[in-house]
């Protein structure tokens, strides 16, 4: 396990340095710094009777705190879930195929690496660096909000790591896909791809009908049946933080079913990684 | 030769790779090979000959389809054997966000050594990057990067040093520096097996040679072996040379107006013969030691394996 965790700290450290991750820290915390100096809240007995940003009036109307604040975590949750995990695909794209390049491959496979330790720990860097940020884009909005509102939760945190907990399962594929063919550009596809078609997988219930019954709506289900379902799971994600009910099984049998698409392809991963030559 | 005396043990290894379409490609036939402990090796052959795969395979990094490989007296998948390897791949890919030094850090620590950051400066230094050990490697040189990747494979004073091209895109003063790196790791005990299309740097730091063409090991031994005989010399004298008399001290006329060749066990018999030459009239202007160099022996090779 030790030599899977440096596997992931030289990820994470690798990672600190780019330009992308770096410029998504200072724009999270640059908004956050931004409406924290422009943002006002006015709150007596529990109301919310007064919303100023950049000096100018927002509501008018008074009402609850935390009825007020719940669509605005739930914004918050969509946000953080759909753009976190867009930009999850386009940042971390090249990490598999940077790591499986020629000349650097072979030396790290000549270290006392085994390879799924290289592949597991670059996995564990990758899902440490998202959760990483999506805790600290949320928590900065939660508690920037909560200051504001008097409104505290942690609801959008446990969305942000609803979120991550999606980006590391399409990340599974990402990784796969770059031991088949080493580039990025590639990975980004297929990551976007499985974004797109899981968002899709989400509302094939609702999509189902659409196809006329027989082969191709057969087809679409058994498709569909096969990918994580990313919207529901964002659904949930925003449903949680802005206090509505969700169906907790439900959610549960969406992560289980999240989480073994995301292991089957690093699965399928570690087997290519371990008969290929380099 | 016992295992245990051994570095690198290779029998019967074969390496094809499945084409996509038609026929696998073999890039390794049947290579037999055993290098000992404290030796330097050189490996040498044309492009495509297969002396990248043979390295990679050393290394586990490519898996043979036949033969067996042992390295350091074990398999060389095993990480407690790797362990003891340092290796410098040919063609180079480094992180460009890392820092030299924070490079470094990285491989002591994959490779399970707790070196502090000062021992992690020496190496830079000892590499001549001391005052580049803090910037990121995207802003070094091929050639800095290149002294980098030797740094990371000296780490933890391995057993072995697979270097495939260590001097590519060095100075010629680099150059030098690197063979006075790897004469200091031969002198504390270190194998080398070094792949180089420069074969004057082979001849310099090797004391044996293989030459692989077309997947096959076909001439291998001891340099001096391989590039003539040790008590084999060319002698040059001032024309007109006596020539009748010189053959008939021993001395071999070449293609070459008055240069001939002699064969002497020891100092003392070389210098009677040459007194013997003086002696019948011939004056001396030149003296070496009638070797091929590795370019010739190559050439030699390649036509006896075609």
């Amino acid at each position: 396990m030790r030599v899977t965790l440096a596997v992931a700290r030289d990820l994470l450290r690798e990672a600190l340095q780019r330009r992308w991750i770096l410029a998504l820290g200072v724009a999270i915390s640059a908004v956050v710094l931004v409406l924290g100096m422009a943002l006002r809240m006015e709150v007596v007995d529990g109301a919310l009777a007064a919303t100023r940003l950049f000096g100018h009036v927002v509501r008018h109307d008074i009402r609850s705190a935390e009825g007020a604040m719940n669509p605005v975590f739930q914004a918050v949750a969509y946000v953080i879930f759909y753009g976190g995990i867009g930009f999850g695909i386009l940042a971390c794209s090249d990490f598999g195929a940077e790591l499986f390049s020629p000349g650097r491959i072979e030396h790290l496979l000549s270290l006392p690496i085994r390879r799924w330790q290289l592949l597991l720990g670059t996995y564990i860097g990758v899902f440490t660096l998202s959760t990483v940020g999506s805790l600290y884009g949320a928590g900065a909005f939660t508690i920037l909000l909560s200051v504001k509102s008097g409104v505290w939760t942690l609801r959008p945190i446990v969305a942000a790591l609803l979120a991550s907990a999606t980006f590391s399962a399409i990340y599974g594929a990402m990784l796969a896909s770059a031991l088949f063919v080493r580039s990025a550009a590639v990975a980004a596809a297929v990551g976007g791809a499985l974004f797109v078609l899981g968002i899709v997988a989400g509302y094939r219930d609702d999509l189902a009908p659409l196809f006329n019954a027989g082969p191709s709506r057969v087809i679409f289900l058994f498709v569909t049946s096969l990918l994580p379902r990313v919207s529901q799971i964002a659904n949930a994600a925003a449903d949680l933080a802005s206090s509505h009910a969700v169906d907790l099984p439900h959610l549960g049998r969406s992560l289980f079913g999240l989480e073994a698409f995301g292991l089957g392809c690093l699965a399928v991963g570690m087997w290519q990684f371990e008969r290929k030559d380099f | 030769m016992t295992s245990a005396t051994m570095a690198i043990e290779v029998s019967g290894l074969e390496k094809s790779y499945a084409g996509l379409f038609g026929a696998p490609q073999v890039a390794l036939r049947g290579v037999e090979l055993s290098v000992p402990r404290a030796t330097a090796f050189g490996l040498i052959g044309q492009n495509g000959a297969g002396k990248t795969t043979f390295l990679k395979t050393l290394l586990g990094v490519v898996r043979p389809s036949k033969g067996r490989v042992r390295v350091l007296d074990g398999d060389p998948e095993e990480p407690a054997v790797r362990r003891r390897i340092g290796y410098l791949p040919e063609r180079l890919h480094l992180p460009a966000a890392l820092a030299g030094v924070a490079f470094l850090a990285s491989v002591a620590r994959l490779k399970g050594l707790r070196l502090p950051p000062r021992a992690l400066r020496e190496s830079a230094h000892r590499v001549g990057l001391s005052s580049d050990a803090d910037r990121v490697i995207g802003t070094y040189s091929k050639g800095m990067k290149q002294r980098l990747a030797l740094a990371a494979a000296l780490l933890g004073e391995p057993d072995l040093l697979v270097l495939d091209e260590p001097t590519d895109g060095v100075d010629p003063l680099g150059r030098a520096d690197i063979r006075g790196i790897l004469a200091e790791e031969r002198a504390r005990g270190a194998t080398i097996f070094l792949n180089s299309h420069l074969l004057s740097e082979t001849e310099r730091i090797c004391d044996r040679i293989g030459v692989l063409a077309r997947g096959k090991l076909v001439r291998e031994g001891p340099l001096g072996e391989l590039v003539g005989e040790a008590d084999a010399y060319r002698c040059r004298f001032v024309l007109p040379a006596p020539a009748a008399a010189l053959v008939t001290l021993g001395f071999d006329a070449s293609d070459e107006a008055g240069t001939f060749r002699l064969r002497a066990g020891t100092p003392e018999e070389l210098n009677f013969r040459l007194d013997a030459a003086r002696g019948a009239g011939a004056l001396l202007v030149d003296l070496r030691r009638d070797a091929r160099d590795l370019e010739e022996v190559l050439a030699a090779a390649m036509q006896a394996a075609s």
